[in-house]
């Protein structure tokens, strides 16, 4: 007998998931289920996923940093830091494999600093191409897939049409969902705390993939109406190269704010990845990525960035944009500047803050967040 | 253990330098005043495929270049701040904020460029350059092509070469729109013979310094690589290569070294330094140290080059420069450098601006002291911006670099 949707229930999972570090996280997957690490949305999780094993995103952690001065120099940013460190610490021992897809000079010399390692048998480089507004790029992207699909095929075994199909369908009802639960937060009619917001976009990058459907639609069916509370909130659009982060989405709300929208690429900016489950799969998972899908790594021409941005953040209906990026990444801060003129030219106030993870001045975060917030509030 | 002591070690001037002189100012001055002579000005960066630009006729310029240009006459700073102020991070690549710096304050060496044309970018080099030439092609409003050339970590796919190759028939097809020119296949043969050319005499002089003593130190090839880099695809440069490697010759013929004193040989990894080549140069050659190779240099001594097929020839030479390729790839590279030029000892170059550069270097160190049994030292700088450098501390860790290997040497 099915048991009735449960909000509690549905929470308590979301959060436990998402709250675990890597090693307690190791004990709650089947030992049977192949476990591969991957870091960003160029990897096609269908893939993993159709060849039978459970994508697991790595998304940073704020870990002690002890062994990776051996190995990268400081003006790395946190992501590169971090994950080499839990490898390191052997924090990773319970995965398979990882895969890297080609995006900054960071993760490129990363890739290949963690491959000497030699701690997984399953080492793999999906080299995207920088140049995502060509004919020939698009050719060159599929033969790198069927390069991706054939070595997963000879680690994890056959990977059929039919798992391929149902694999795409899946994750396209998984973005689907997500779409709803945006959309709902976007407009104001449910109430969804951030925290527990981010919480949510992260479980479904840890979670065994049908059971995050599972909670999705339940989550979705006992979505509590909004609140008196949540009309005041001031709306803002969070731009990035973080992922979700509980701490991050807590701060903005207790300064007054609500993220409306964000193209973090854990969030927002993987729903523009869906499938089209009417072409040949292989063809399908490319061209998607030649959508209006948006990363800095990649060329979409000089303007890409501002015009997808500046688009998003109209249709949000938000009144300001906080760009909330860590350390040492090329890609952000070369946009920044030019992105921020765009965004004020049109009149969109901006507020840039420069992060760590964990944060050594979450005070000063905290101020700086409330005075912004206080700048967008009505008189 | 006593210092090592510093003695005069006069070094060897190259008669070359006063042809070079005359060639990079005559460079600079066409630069400066394109019109004059009637020529468009693409900016390109150093590991694009310049050939197809000078056989339509026009003229390469590189602002990395010209960052080490900034660097080496110490304006560097002032332009990186600019760029700062500007909303640029700090931590960024000086190369690009000494050219974001220069473009809108007119305050390098060269003061205000004239706009150009177009801008040719290839990421052959590093990601960063994507970024920075978007920022310019919005800056000056002019079109950008990107040659995108997939890196290579641990093999050559023949079918990323391929797709090197596709982006040059579209770039020759650029280049015809930009110059409104058809494309002369006579002409860009005549280009690539001249650059093949000087590719291959750029090649013979560095391996000259396989000889002991080392006719032409690695400080002296991070000057004279200058015309490889602007000029590769004239017979300027043919000319150049073939004077200085006549005096080098000269000099392995009556073995005259660089330095008149040579006890250590060394290899360096990453880009120099530019801001302090003459003092790093003094601190090593005063205690009996040369530097003999580099891994910067012969980034212009291109390998795998059909000249039958240039254009595919371009593609694949262009695809598997040094910089585009894995871990193994460079430490095999360095440890077969450091035998072949009968090396003591490897100085790195941690370069806070430099990611594909110095990403590894820390594992590198450790690969090539094993399986050469020569010490490596790892100094900290930035390559344009001396704010990230402490001169001393440098001296000192050199110092008991150097003293390291004459003890080992001793026993």
């Amino acid at each position: 007998m099915d048991r009735p949707p449960s909000l509690a229930r549905v929470k308590k999972e979301i959060e436990t998931i998402a709250s675990l570090g890597y090693k307690e996280m190791a004990s709650q997957f089947p030992r049977d289920r192949s476990i591969i690490g991957f870091f960003c949305p160029y990897v096609p999780e269908e893939l993993l996923h159709a060849a039978g094993s459970l994508p697991l995103r790595l998304m940073g952690t704020p870990i002690k940093m002890s062994h990776v001065q051996a190995h990268l120099p400081s003006n790395c940013c946190h992501l590169t830091k971090s994950s080499l460190e839990s490898l390191l610490q052997g924090e990773l021992d319970f995965l398979q494999g990882v895969i890297f897809s080609h995006t900054c000079d960071s993760m490129q010399g990363l890739s290949d600093i963690w491959a000497r390692q030699r701690r997984f048998p399953i080492h793999f480089n999906l080299m995207i191409p920088a140049h995502l507004d060509s004919e020939h790029s698009r050719f060159y992207l599929k033969a790198e897939m069927e390069r991706f699909k054939e070595f997963l095929e000879s680690h994890l075994g056959k990977i059929t049409p039919q798992r391929m199909k149902a694999s795409i369908q899946l994750f396209n009802r998984i973005r689907e969902k997500l779409g709803e639960i945006y959309d709902r937060r976007r407009k104001g009619v449910a109430s969804l705390p951030g925290p527990f917001f981010a919480q949510v976009i992260r479980a479904g990058y840890l979670l065994d993939r049908e059971r995050y459907l599972e909670l999705l639609n339940e989550y979705l069916s006992v979505l509590p109406e909004k609140t008196e509370e949540s009309e005041n909130l001031i709306p803002v659009y969070l731009a990035g190269n973080m992922v979700h982060s509980e701490s991050y989405f807590s701060l903005v709300e207790e300064a007054g704010a609500v993220v409306v929208q964000d193209d973090l690429c854990s969030g927002a900016r993987t729903l523009r990845l869906r499938v089209s489950e009417d072409l040949d799969p292989m063809e399908a998972l490319t061209r998607r990525y030649f959508t209006s899908f948006f990363c800095p790594t990649k060329h979409k021409g000089c303007r890409a960035h501002e015009e997808t941005l500046l688009d998003d953040v109209e249709k949000s209906g938000a009144r300001g944009v906080i760009f909330l990026l860590y350390k040492y990444c090329e890609p952000h801060y070369f946009d920044t500047p030019d992105l921020k003129a765009a965004l004020e030219s049109k009149g969109i106030p901006c507020l840039l803050l420069e992060v760590e993870d964990p944060s050594h001045s979450p005070g000063q975060l905290k101020l700086r967040l409330q005075a912004f917030v206080e700048m967008l509030s009505p008189i | 253990m006593p210092e090592h002591t510093r003695q005069p070690n006069p070094y060897r001037e190259i008669e070359s330098t006063r042809a070079y002189r005359r060639l990079m100012t005559a460079y600079y001055f066409m630069v400066k005043h394109p019109k004059w002579f009637g020529k468009k000005v693409a900016w390109i960066t150093s590991g694009g495929p310049v050939e197809p630009l000078y056989a339509m006729g026009v003229l390469p310029f590189y602002p990395e270049n010209y960052g080490a240009m900034c660097g080496a006459f110490r304006k560097s700073v002032p332009l990186c701040e600019a760029a700062e102020h500007k909303g640029y991070s700090r931590d960024l690549c000086s190369y690009a904020l000494t050219d974001i710096g220069s473009s809108f304050t007119g305050k390098g060496p060269l003061g205000h460029l004239p706009k150009p044309d177009f801008l040719v970018c290839g990421n052959n080099i590093c990601g960063t350059v994507i970024k920075w030439y978007e920022i310019q092609a919005r800056a000056f409003n002019v079109p950008l092509f990107f040659l995108d050339t997939p890196f290579f970590h641990d093999q050559i796919h023949e079918h990323a070469v391929t797709y090197v190759e596709k982006q040059m028939e579209d770039y020759i097809a650029f280049l015809e729109k930009q110059t409104k020119r058809s494309f002369s296949e006579e002409r860009f043969q005549q280009v690539c013979s001249r650059s093949f050319e000087a590719i291959n005499l750029w090649k013979e002089i560095l391996e000259l310094s396989q000889q002991r003593p080392a006719p032409f130190a690695a400080f002296d090839a991070f000057i004279h690589m200058a015309p490889i880099v602007t000029l590769r695809g004239t017979i300027w440069a043919v000319r150049y290569y073939r004077k200085l490697k006549r005096e080098l010759d000269e000099r392995v013929r009556n073995g005259v070294g660089a330095f008149a004193r040579e006890e250590i040989r060394l290899i360096w990894d990453n880009i120099p330094i530019w801001y302090d080549i003459r003092n790093l140069s003094k601190m090593l050659s005063s205690r009996g140290a040369v530097l003999v190779a580099d891994t910067y240099t012969s980034a212009w001594s291109l390998d795998q080059i059909d000249s039958a097929q240039p254009l595919k020839a371009l593609a694949r030479a262009y695809a598997t420069i040094h910089l585009n390729q894995g871990l193994e790839y460079k430490i095999q590279k360095i440890s077969n450098l450091i035998e072949r030029y009968a090396a003591h000892g490897l100085i790195m170059h941690s370069n806070r601006s430099c990611k594909p550069y110095s990403l590894g270097q820390h594992d590198l160190k450790r690969a090539v002291t094993q399986s050469t049994g020569k010490p490596a030292l790892m100094i900290e700088a930035d390559h344009t911006d001396s704010r990230s450098y402490a001169p001393a501390q440098v001296e000192k860790q050199i110092q008991i670099f150097l003293e390291i290997i004459k003890g080992r040497d001793q026993t």
